[in-house]
C-alpha cells in the first residue's frame, strides 16, 4: 500500500496543486523517504494520471503545462538530496525547432514533459540548422532527437536533419521523432524520420519506447 | 444580389442567391501579384545596411511617423487586392499595434516581441518570438500600453476612407488594432507560463483582460461609426489537437468580455465573426453562447470536422472557411484539385445556407491565381439551390 505522504504528492500533481506541492514533498523527506521513491511513486504516478486525463480529454494542454510547473516547483527540493545520475537515467533528448521556423510552444511543452519524466533535455531552441543538431548529438552522445515544425514551408528541414545524421554516420544510432502543426505520419515517412507524435504525451510514449529498446 | 446583402443575410441565417465568398486577407506576395510589384521590394529596403542602421538607432521614435504610415498603406493594398480579386467579403485590418525596436525586432503594445523577417517572396513579414512579461515587474513597468481613444480615432479615420472606397463593392469585416484577448495574454506571458499567471497573478490577468476589452470595444465602435457592417476578431483558442485550456476556464476568464463586446456590436445592428485556429470542436458551443454570428477558420490541418460542425451548429451560427492553405492554395496544387475541393465543400456545407466559403488563413505561400480558381468554382457550384447531390460530400 502506498505511503500516505507520497500519495499526497501524487494527488498534488494530479490536481495541479502548485501551491502545496513543495510542503508535501518536504513532508515525505522529513518522514525519511528517499527522493527516488518520491519521484517514482509520487511524481511519476501523478504525471501518469495527468497524461491519461489529457488523453481522455479531461485535461487540456494548459493542464499538461501546469503539471510540468508543479513538478518544476518540487524538483529543486528533491535534487538537493538526489543521486546525480537519476536525472538522466532515461537518456538524453535533443529538441529543436527546425531551420527556418521559430515556433517553439509545442517543443517547449514536450521538453517540459520529458524533463518531468526523468529525461535530460538539450533544448537547442528555434531555427536550428541540421549541422548544429547532429554536432550536438555527436558531442553529447544523445541518441534521441525531437524535431518541431509548424510552417509547411519548412518541412524540408526535417529531411536535412535525417540526411545530416546519415552523412555523419549516425543514422543507425539516432532516433528522430517529429511533431508540430504541419507534421503527420505521412510526412514522417516522406522525410525518413523514425516516428511522429501528435501530442506531448505521444512524444513521451515514443521516446520511452526508443529508450527501452536501446 | 449585392455582395454585402448576400453576406449579411448569410450571417443572419437567411436565404441568399448563392454561397458567399470571404477572403481571409492576403499577404504582400499575393497583393503584389494582383496590384503589381513595387519598384523596390520590402526585403531589399529593410535589409539595406543604411536602413538597418537607422532602425537600430531610431526605430522606436520613427515608428509612428515612418513605419506606421507604410504599414497602413500596406493594409489598404490588402483590402484593394481582395476587392479586385472579386470576393464578396474581405478581411480589412488596421494594425497600429507595433513599435520598432531594431531592424529585426518589433514589440506589440500588449507585451509581446516579434521578429521582422523576410517572407521568402521578397517581402517582410513578422513572426512571434517571445513574451515580454517574464516577471510581474516587467508587467508593472511596461511602457507601451495602448491608448484606446487614440487608436479608436485612427480606426474611424481609416475605415471611413475604406468604406467609402470599397464598401459598395464588398462586405468589409473590420479589425482595428485589437487582437484576441486570450491570444494577446498568451503572447505576453508565454504559453508555458500562462497557466501559472492565471493561477497566481489574478489581478494582473484581470487588468490585462480589461485593457484589451476596452481596446476592442472602442475600436469596434469606431469601425461601426465609420460604416463597417461586420466586426471580425482573431483569437486562437485551440491548437491542432484541441483547446489550449479547459473550455470552462476559457468561458470564465474571457467569456464575460466577449459577451459585452459582441452585445455592443449587435446593439448597433452589426454582425460579429470570431476567427480561431486549430481544433475548436469542444469550444463551438461556448463561442455560440457568447453570441457570435459566424465562426472562421475550420483549419484543415487540425482535427476539426467542418461537416460535423455544420450539422451540429449550422442552425445557429454561420460556418466560414474550409479551403486549406497548406497544399490546396499553394503553387504545388493543380487547379482541378482546388475546383473539386470547392465543389465538395459547397455540396456538403451549402445546403441550408449559413456557409461562407473561404481560405482558412492568409499566408505568403498563397498565389493570387489559386484564389481566382477558388472564386470561379464557388460561383459555378454555389448557386442556390445547390445542384450537386449531397451524398458526394464526405
Amino acid at each position: 500500500m502506498m505511503n500516505g505522504s507520497i500519495a499526497a504528492v501524487r494527488d498534488a500533481i494530479d490536481t495541479l496543486d502548485l501551491d502545496n506541492v513543495c510542503s508535501l514533498v518536504q513532508k515525505c523527506l522529513d518522514e525519511g523517504l528517499t527522493p527516488e521513491e518520491i519521484i517514482e511513486h509520487g511524481i511519476g504516478q501523478g504525471l501518469d494520471i495527468v497524461g491519461k486525463k489529457f488523453e481522455t480529454g479531461e485535461y487540456f494542454l494548459a493542464d499538461l503545462i501546469m503539471a510540468g510547473e508543479v513538478v518544476k516547483e518540487a524538483m529543486p527540493i528533491l535534487k538537493r538530496r538526489m543521486n546525480p545520475g537519476l536525472a538522466s537515467k532515461r537518456g538524453t533528448v535533443i529538441l529543436a525547432t527546425v531551420a527556418g521556423d521559430i515556433h517553439e510552444i509545442g517543443k517547449n511543452i514536450v521538453g517540459m514533459i520529458l524533463s518531468a519524466n526523468g529525461y535530460e533535455v538539450v533544448d537547442l531552441g528555434v531555427d536550428v540548422s541540421a549541422s548544429s543538431i547532429i554536432d550536438t548529438a555527436r558531442s553529447t552522445g544523445a541518441r534521441l532527437i525531437g524535431l518541431s515544425a509548424l510552417l509547411s514551408t519548412m518541412v524540408h528541414s526535417i529531411r536535412e536533419v535525417v540526411e545530416a545524421s546519415r552523412a555523419a554516420g549516425l543514422r543507425e544510432q539516432v532516433r528522430i521523432v517529429i511533431g508540430g502543426a504541419c507534421t503527420s505520419q505521412a510526412l514522417c515517412a516522406e522525410m525518413g524520420a523514425d516516428a511522429y507524435g501528435e501530442t506531448a504525451i505521444d512524444a513521451l510514449r515514443i521516446f520511452n519506447g526508443f529508450s527501452q529498446a536501446a | 444580389m449585392h455582395p454585402v446583402e448576400r453576406v449579411i443575410r448569410t450571417l443572419g441565417g437567411k436565404e441568399t442567391d448563392r454561397v458567399p465568398t470571404f477572403c481571409a486577407m492576403v499577404e504582400e506576395r499575393t497583393y503584389n501579384e494582383v496590384l503589381g510589384r513595387p519598384l523596390i521590394s520590402q526585403e531589399k529596403l529593410l535589409t539595406n545596411p543604411a536602413v538597418r542602421f537607422i532602425l537600430d538607432r531610431w526605430g522606436t521614435p520613427l515608428t509612428r511617423y515612418v513605419f506606421q504610415p507604410e504599414v497602413t498603406r500596406s493594409m489598404e493594398k490588402r483590402i484593394r487586392a481582395q476587392v479586385e480579386l472579386g470576393f464578396d467579403a474581405l478581411w480589412a485590418i488596421l494594425d497600429e499595434t507595433f513599435i520598432i525596436i531594431d531592424h529585426h525586432t518589433m514589440v506589440r503594445f500588449t507585451g509581446s516581441r516579434f521578429n521582422l523577417q523576410p517572407d521568402g517572396h521578397g517581402n517582410m513579414t513578422y513572426m512571434y518570438r517571445e513574451p515580454c512579461f517574464r516577471t510581474t515587474e516587467d508587467f508593472d513597468a511596461w511602457p507601451y500600453w495602448p491608448d484606446a481613444d487614440a487608436l479608436a480615432h485612427s480606426a474611424y479615420t481609416f475605415f471611413r476612407k475604406m468604406v467609402s472606397r470599397y464598401g459598395h463593392k464588398a462586405c468589409l469585416f473590420g479589425q482595428a488594432s485589437a487582437y484576441g484577448i486570450q491570444e494577446s495574454l498568451l503572447w505576453a506571458v508565454g504559453f508555458e507560463k500562462m497557466p501559472v499567471w492565471i493561477r497566481r497573478e489574478k489581478d494582473r490577468v484581470r487588468r490585462f483582460i480589461e485593457i484589451n476589452e476596452e481596446l476592442c470595444l472602442k475600436t469596434n465602435m469606431a469601425m461601426l461609426d465609420a460604416g463597417v457592417p461586420v466586426i471580425i476578431q482573431t483569437d486562437d483558442f485551440a491548437f491542432k489537437s484541441g483547446p489550449i485550456m479547459n473550455p470552462k476556464l476559457i468561458d470564465e476568464l474571457f467569456g464575460p468580455s466577449y459577451r459585452r463586446i459582441i452585445k455592443a456590436v449587435h446593439d448597433r445592428g452589426a454582425k460579429y465573426v470570431l476567427h480561431s485556429c486549430g481544433d475548436n470542436t469542444l469550444l463551438f458551443d461556448t463561442f455560440i453562447s457568447w453570441g457570435v454570428d459566424g465562426l472562421h477558420a475550420f483549419e484543415t490541418t487540425s482535427n476539426v470536422d467542418i461537416f460535423r460542425e455544420k450539422r451540429l451548429h449550422g442552425d445557429r451560427v454561420t460556418i466560414i472557411g474550409g479551403v486549406g492553405v497548406d497544399y490546396l492554395l499553394t503553387d504545388r496544387s493543380r487547379d482541378e484539385e482546388v475546383t473539386e475541393e470547392v465543389r465538395r465543400l459547397i455540396a456538403g456545407l451549402g445546403p441550408g445556407g449559413r456557409f461562407i466559403i473561404s481560405p482558412v488563413h492568409s499566408l505568403s505561400t498563397i498565389p493570387a491565381h489559386k484564389l481566382t480558381v477558388m472564386l470561379e468554382a464557388a460561383r459555378r457550384y454555389g448557386t442556390y439551390p445547390i445542384s450537386t447531390p449531397p451524398k458526394e460530400a464526405s
